[in-house]
């Protein structure tokens, strides 16, 4: 290779990599403190977004992840609804995202979607295969719930060590919310 | 006319240097893409803890060494645009120079996911091993394809080193059709980055399927319809000397096949104990629109055959290949050395238009006068094309690591008296192995660049 064309292979490589280090960044970093303020900003309404994140937390408080109960959380929001016009495009209910395989088993995982804002995530299935998948998906749910809600967005980080549990998770809810036509 | 000429070829070169570096731009930009995917994905995050480390260098080889891997089936896929570009002969040696990197890569991916899984789930690799052959989807196939991979490297080599047969070599390449489409399922479905939806899905699918539509367009279809429509038969056996013949063909719309003088044909011989293995020939003769020449010595395998192969055998064929021809030149001045049948390309060469008066220095070997082939053929040419023609006939000296013979190394010939303006020449260069690559030395040394020496080689 000539070494003009040998310096535009190597510089186009890089940049090519910076891209897709930069769009994996971005789903690091969007539960980071530094984007809470971003996404309360955006937020139509921050008291939707606090009173339905209360909700969310005392159903997820009260219970574990895996059972926190759904039915009740959409209706006891849904008079909020009319307060959050940027987002009140998309319907309230539970939708549910694909089952998704993993190395350790299926995960399957439900969006409860309220007033334009996800206010619940139901996990039907998680990874069980593995002597500690049970463990580790225990563990790591909850987290993963916890920073989905706080995100608005399937787009948050890896928790270490549950990197299979956190990848189908994210991946069968981020299906959910595309069928809700869930755009955060 | 001469710096019409010169300025020709000195656009053809600067074409083909241009090509080939966009070619090599592609291929880095293939792996840096598949990286990206990688880290588009969070993949970093393999690497913040050590318990996901060994998951993830095993994604990563894995990407990387299936994305060689397609590159290496474009590389040995015929496809024109590469052919003209690099050369058939360059292509297929960057093939190979893949193999083994590619093999070591994907090995790398399977060893490394079997720890990485096995630290996840608590068990061992090879209860690992066990476990994903019999619960994880595709991966049993996935398995499979690694085992067939393996075969056909280490079978390659071994072919290569103890010269077994062409056609089991044949044979054993088409098992890694099947390594690439067994693997294909589990990148899939459990290769969680080209899940269903994402961006990544397309662009490996699209991947594969122009790596593939490439294989059967240029290896099956152009070479099948080709054959059909030139329909060729064998028109006339002349012997040139004992054990050589010029097989010469005739088809239909010939003049419509593109081929130069220097390139080469596989043929097919549809006659008994012929018909199931196909020869690399070289063109003895630039197509003139209505006949194809080939010349073939008997090299001891299915060949003798062919010195007795009656007229009116169909023949069918895929080609023509090769960048050994007039499209390889860099400057306006050529020497062309060949031994025994590598005479027979640079005769077709000779032939060219293209080539000017006065150009030309012509080298040729053979043990025995009778061994110059074509002789007579080539002594016209070169007169025609006022060309200056040496003619080096006998053994070469014993114990002396040279091409030349006896006669004319100890009367103190060098490459440099032989062809005194060489170093400003391309040096086109067609024999035996060994023979050749004394040659390349002796050029090399000569101070002819790299890019000016290109060379055919034979096995005997």
């Amino acid at each position: 290779m000539r070494a003009r064309s040998a310096f535009f292979a190597g510089a186009g490589s890089v940049a090519i990599i910076a891209i897709g280090w930069q769009a994996g960044v971005g789903t690091l970093v969007s539960s980071l403190p530094t984007s809470a303020p971003a996404a309360s900003g955006t937020t139509a309404s921050a008291g939707t977004a606090a009173g339905t994140t209360t909700a969310g937390n005392s159903a997820g408080a009260g219970t574990t992840g895996t059972t926190s109960n759904t039915s009740t959380s959409p209706s006891a929001a849904a008079p909020a609804a009319p307060a959050a016009p940027a987002t009140g495009t998309v319907a309230d209910g539970t939708y549910n995202g694909q089952t998704i395989n993993t190395r350790f088993g299926t995960v399957q995982v439900n969006a409860v979607i309220s007033g334009g804002v996800i206010t619940d995530v139901v996990a039907v299935k998680l990874t069980d295969q593995g002597r500690q998948s049970v463990n580790i998906s225990n563990q790591a749910a909850p987290m993963i719930r916890q920073e989905v809600l706080s995100a608005q967005s399937a787009k948050v980080s890896n928790i270490g060590g549950a990197t299979y549990t956190t990848q189908g998770y994210l991946m069968s809810l981020q299906s959910a919310l595309d069928a809700a036509g869930f755009t955060g | 006319m001469t710096t019409i000429d010169a300025t020709r070829i000195k656009r053809q070169h600067t074409s083909r240097l241009r090509r080939g570096d966009l070619l090599s731009t592609l291929v880095y930009f293939s792996v840096a893409i598949v990286l990206a995917i990688f880290l588009a994905d969070g993949g970093a995050a393999y690497f913040t803890n050590i318990r996901d480390l060994a998951t993830g260098v095993g994604i990563v080889t894995g990407l990387i060494g299936s994305d060689l891997l397609l590159v290496m089936l474009l590389l040995a896929a015929r496809i024109p645009f590469i052919d003209r570009t690099f050369g058939h002969d360059t292509a297929l040696a960057q093939h190979r120079k893949l193999g083994k990197p590619v093999l070591y890569l994907i090995l790398a991916h399977m060893v490394l996911l079997l720890i990485g899984y096995g630290i996840s789930a608590g068990l061992n690799p090879i209860a690992e091993a066990i476990d994903m052959f019999f619960n994880m989807e595709h991966l049993w196939m996935a398995f499979i394809g690694m085992a067939l991979m393996i075969l056909v490297v280490v079978t390659s080599l071994v072919i290569v080193r103890k010269k077994l047969a062409y056609q089991f070599w044949y044979l054993v390449h088409l098992l890694s059709y099947g390594a690439v489409l067994a693997a294909l399922p589990h990148q899939f479905s459990a290769g969680m980055l080209f899940a269903d939806g994402t961006w990544a899905r397309y662009y490996w699918m699209a991947f594969y399927v122009i790596t593939l539509a490439a294989i059967t367009i240029f290896r099956v279809i152009i070479p099948v319809a080709l054959s059909l429509k030139h329909s060729l038969v064998v028109s006339e056996v002349r012997v040139e000397a004992p054990g050589v013949v010029s097989i010469t063909m005739t088809g239909r719309r010939l003049n419509e096949l593109k081929g130069k003088g220097g390139q080469f044909i596989n043929w097919r011989f549809w006659a008994p104990k012929l018909w199931w293995v196909s020869h690399p020939f070289s063109l003895s003769a630039a197509p003139d629109g209505k006949s194809l020449r080939i010349t073939v010595r008997d090299l001891g395998d299915t060949s003798h055959r062919l010195l007795t192969i009656p007229t009116g055998t169909k023949v069918s064929f895929e080609g023509p290949y090769g960048i050994f021809s007039e499209s390889a030149r860099t400057t306006t001045k050529a020497v062309f050395i060949g031994a025994g049948v590598g005479i027979t390309p640079i005769r077709a060469m000779l032939e060219d238009p293209k080539l000017k008066a006065n150009d030309a220095t012509v080298i040729l070997r053979g043990t025995t006068e009778q061994e110059v082939f074509l002789w007579q053929e080539t002594y016209d040419l070169c007169v025609a094309k006022h060309a200056s023609l040496r003619v080096l006939v006998g053994k070469r000296p014993p114990g002396v690591a040279t091409w030349l013979s006896a006669e004319a190394y100890s009367s103190g010939e060098r490459l440099s008296t032989l062809a005194p303006d060489i170093k400003h020449s391309d040096v086109f260069i067609c024999g035996p192995m060994q023979w050749t690559d004394l040659v390349v030395r002796d050029a090399k040394r000569a101070g002819v660049p790299d890019r000016q020496i290109h060379a055919e080689r034979f096995e005997f």
